[in-house]
């Protein structure tokens, strides 16, 4: 699995964490998949979520810094994909053939 | 941190320390409103600016909210109260705390300020009426609300229709109303809860922030806090009704910033004794 993989499937197993997997087992969870539509999370399991990535990633991510400038709905709106990529920009270490960031 | 057990529940709760401490950061603990309200709605509104601007915030679920336990009893303004305590000891938080609350949180949050002041250094109230008439009057319309959605949600079989993967936010807002209007004393514990006194707003040693919208219900609870508690602000914001929180986000998030800032000179300037105004003598 892939660096990229680890991120997604660290969030899905927080989701269901969190949602439950009754719920979770008839959806197929991507990158393109939305938190307010597909998911129908509510505000305070997104709450939890990143909780969650907050004490995985601790002190790599900040998420009050990724949500600033958006307000609730937009939040919401956002794609599985947009916070996984998020994590992925501040956790990525250098690694040979990489350049150093 | 996400559960932290206090007296005798398990509460879900978040603390948000700022990047940089100072020895006079205050404290900010954020009180949310009654049944689909929860510690999300100043989460994502009040709580972040709070901490950019140097505050230690602490929100949580109150009992039967959000993702706390939700026993059967004990909703009522001193359980609250009692509630709040317990967390703050649990969280090892002795020094006073400001309180910023909203709605109903309010009728807890002042509850504090009167029956614990050494444990309150300041109280916002955004859009709640604790004392007087104007207070009783909301208590008794809060019931009455209250009492008929839980007969609605008992009655039409409501928690039933929305019980499908589609409509699981619906679904879940139903059936946690349903248990906590339905399976707990809350509702009997807000119709019997009382209005505070002129005599113990007036008691009210710490500074206080009242926000109302110029159109809400609640708007008359300005005055009751203004004419009697010895050290108010109170701010009316025009063309707004009781979604204050809501619809003046930002508004709302300048003036508290600004408040917490003028008490936090001020308690600077209280510890710093005045400069004498004469020279000794020879």
């Amino acid at each position: 699995m892939s660096t990229t993989d680890t991120v997604l499937g660290e969030v899905v197993e927080m989701l269901i964490e969190i949602v439950g997997e009754d719920f979770l087992l008839d959806v197929e969870i991507t990158r393109d998949t939305t938190f307010s539509d597909d998911l129908a999370l509510e505000s305070i399991e997104f709450v939890a979520l990143t909780e969650k990535l907050q004490r995985r990633y601790s002190g790599r991510v900040d998420f009050a810094a990724l949500v600033a400038d958006m307000d609730i709905t937009e939040i919401m709106a956002m794609k599985v994909g947009t916070l996984v990529a998020y994590v992925e920009e501040r956790t990525t270490v250098a690694r040979p053939g990489s350049r150093a960031r | 941190m996400a559960d932290v057990h206090a007296n005798g529940i398990r509460f879900n709760a978040q603390i948000l320390e700022p990047q940089e401490h100072t020895a006079d950061a205050p404290t900010v603990v954020f009180v949310h409103g009654l049944i689909s309200d929860n510690l999300s709605s100043f989460y994502y509104t009040l709580a972040g600016p709070a901490v950019v601007n140097g505050a230690r915030v602490i929100l949580y679920d109150l009992r039967g909210h959000g993702r706390s336990h939700r026993p059967e009893t004990g909703y009522t303004a001193d359980d609250g109260v009692n509630d709040l305590c317990a967390l703050l000891d649990a969280l090892g938080v002795d020094e006073p705390v400001h309180l910023v609350a909203n709605s109903y949180g309010g009728i807890v949050a002042a509850r504090m300020a009167v029956t614990e002041p050494d444990r309150v250094a300041g109280l916002t109230l955004i859009e709640a009426s604790c004392a007087g008439t104007s207070a009783a009057a909301w208590i008794e319309d809060m019931a009455n609300t209250l009492s008929v959605t839980a007969l609605r949600l008992e009655y039409d079989g409501a928690r039933n229709q929305y019980d499908k993967a589609g409509q699981r936010r619906m679904a879940r807002l139903i059936a946690h109303a349903d248990g906590l209007l339905n399976r707990t004393t809350l509702v009997d514990d807000v119709a019997s809860e009382r209005p505070l006194r002129p005599a113990e707003l007036a008691a009210i040693r710490c500074p206080v922030l009242g926000v109302y919208g110029e159109r809400s219900e609640l708007v008359g609870a300005a005055a009751e806090l203004a004419r009697h508690v010895p050290d108010c602000t109170v701010e009316i914001l025009p063309g707004l009704a009781h979604t204050v929180l809501r619809e003046a986000t930002e508004i709302l998030r300048d003036i508290l910033l600004t408040w917490l800032a003028e008490q936090r000179t001020r308690a600077r300037e209280r510890r710093v004794p005045a400069a004498p105004l004469t020279k000794e003598g020879p």
